[in-house]
């Protein structure tokens, strides 16, 4: 009943209140940030980084709940953010390759298209975007399909990281049961 | 029409998601008002995760103009690009005395402080843009402060990717006094947002029941 209350005194507030100041609740999707070398902003203080920064991810963390995540919340066959809010982005600090795709540094945004047994990973030159509705694949710069992989302990929160595997970084992806692995050389 | 159809429909999303996410916090409250210790709440709202957790003061954007991906979204042909972002940690207040002399506080006066937690924070422009009259070329800079209880000092700083605050005074690109103003209501959360001024644009930080604001000049087009 107290959150029926909150949520009702959230209506009229947000359907009269436009004119007061805003207070901007955190997101139950909060967005994160995964960089390779791993840590890296913590290895440079501490004066242990061994060389530059590679990458940066930037992404929003939507919960599993109750919900059944792929399949269900996340139509197969249907381009995802990879994650919630903003369209999540990647940051290359020098040339990689992906598959045959060759990719100058810079910033892209990653989507994917979740199948049952395979992903297509996209990277995409449109930045600063919301969700995947502005989507135009005549931007695409690289689409790689990259087979899935069960893991028994279900991920409650979607998680991306970059670790370190030979001549560059993987993009391991979590959420629910699922795992996909894409491997990004440095050039 | 169809523009104003997909506004409306960005209007009532803005809406649904407003009640959804205040339960959310209601929750978080509840958590803390139950006494339950940090890592506990952490677990209780959000499971665990064997990978890695959510921070406790987690990472938001803020764009210039406001909501920049959405507008885009909406209007894809009349949206020329952002201007600025500011990338973040938002640490919560949960009772704590935030802004003082004292010891205790979070945030001591006289204290650099690397705004909000984790990482440094971190200001694009995408444009040239003028700060306390000094030119700044399009590109990345960490923005820190040292509060003082009337007026705060502002540092732009070039030290980017780093981790909490080294202060080194060599990567200062251009310092600026700012009155400390009042911010009611009161936030829990930590917030950054851009407003837009006749100048160009003005950042606004806030926290617990004041408020900085840095004006930003650009050419507006």
């Amino acid at each position: 009943m107290k959150h029926l209350l909150t949520a009702m005194c959230f209506l009229c507030a947000s359907a009269a209140g436009f004119a007061q100041a805003k207070v901007i609740p955190l997101d139950k999707s909060p967005l994160d940030v995964c960089y390779f070398p791993e840590n890296f902003p913590m290895l440079k203080i501490q004066g242990k980084a061994a060389g530059p920064l590679l990458a940066r991810l930037i992404y929003s963390r939507p919960s599993k709940g109750d919900r059944i995540v792929f399949g269900e919340l996340i139509a197969y066959g249907k381009l995802w953010r990879l994650g919630a809010n903003e369209a999540t982005e990647i940051e290359f600090f020098q040339n990689v390759k992906i598959g045959s795709y060759k990719l100058k540094k810079g910033r892209y945004t990653v989507y994917t298209i979740p199948e049952a047994n395979k992903w297509t990973v996209i990277f995409n030159k449109e930045n600063d975007t919301w969700g995947s509705f502005g989507y135009d694949p005549k931007k695409d710069v690289a689409k790689i399909t990259v087979p899935v992989q069960t893991i028994s302990d279900s991920v409650e929160i979607f998680t991306i990281s970059l670790d370190k595997i030979s001549s560059g970084f993987n993009m391991n992806i979590s959420w629910d049961n699922t795992k996909v692995n894409l491997p990004i050389y440095l050039q | 029409m169809y523009q104003l159809q997909k506004l409306s429909c960005f209007f009532l999303i803005s809406c649904c998601s407003t009640i959804w996410m205040a339960g959310c916090v209601n929750k978080e409250q509840e958590a803390i008002n139950s006494g339950a210790k940090d890592a506990d709440s952490l677990s209780l709202l959000s499971g665990k995760n064997p990978y890695s957790s959510i921070d406790q003061s987690p990472m938001d954007v803020s764009y210039y103009p406001e909501g920049y991906p959405q507008i885009k979204m909406a209007m894809p042909q009349q949206t020329a690009g952002p201007v600025a972002r500011v990338i973040y940690s938002r640490p919560h207040k949960k009772g704590r005395i935030i802004f003082s002399h004292s010891e205790n506080s979070l945030c001591k006066y006289g204290q650099p402080w690397r705004f909000g937690a984790n990482e440094s924070t971190e200001i694009e422009f995408y444009e040239p843009v003028v700060i306390n009259n000094k030119n700044l070329s399009a590109g990345r800079y960490v923005l820190y402060c040292i509060p003082q209880e009337d007026r705060w000092v502002l540092v732009v700083n070039s030290n980017l990717h780093s981790w909490g605050l080294h202060v080194d005074p060599d990567q200062d690109i251009t310092r600026i006094e700012l009155p400390v103003q009042e911010q009611k209501p009161a936030l829990e959360d930590f917030t950054m947002v851009f407003k837009p001024a006749y100048y160009g644009a003005d950042l606004i930080i806030a926290w617990d029941s004041i408020k900085v604001i840095l004006p930003i000049n650009f050419s507006k087009s």
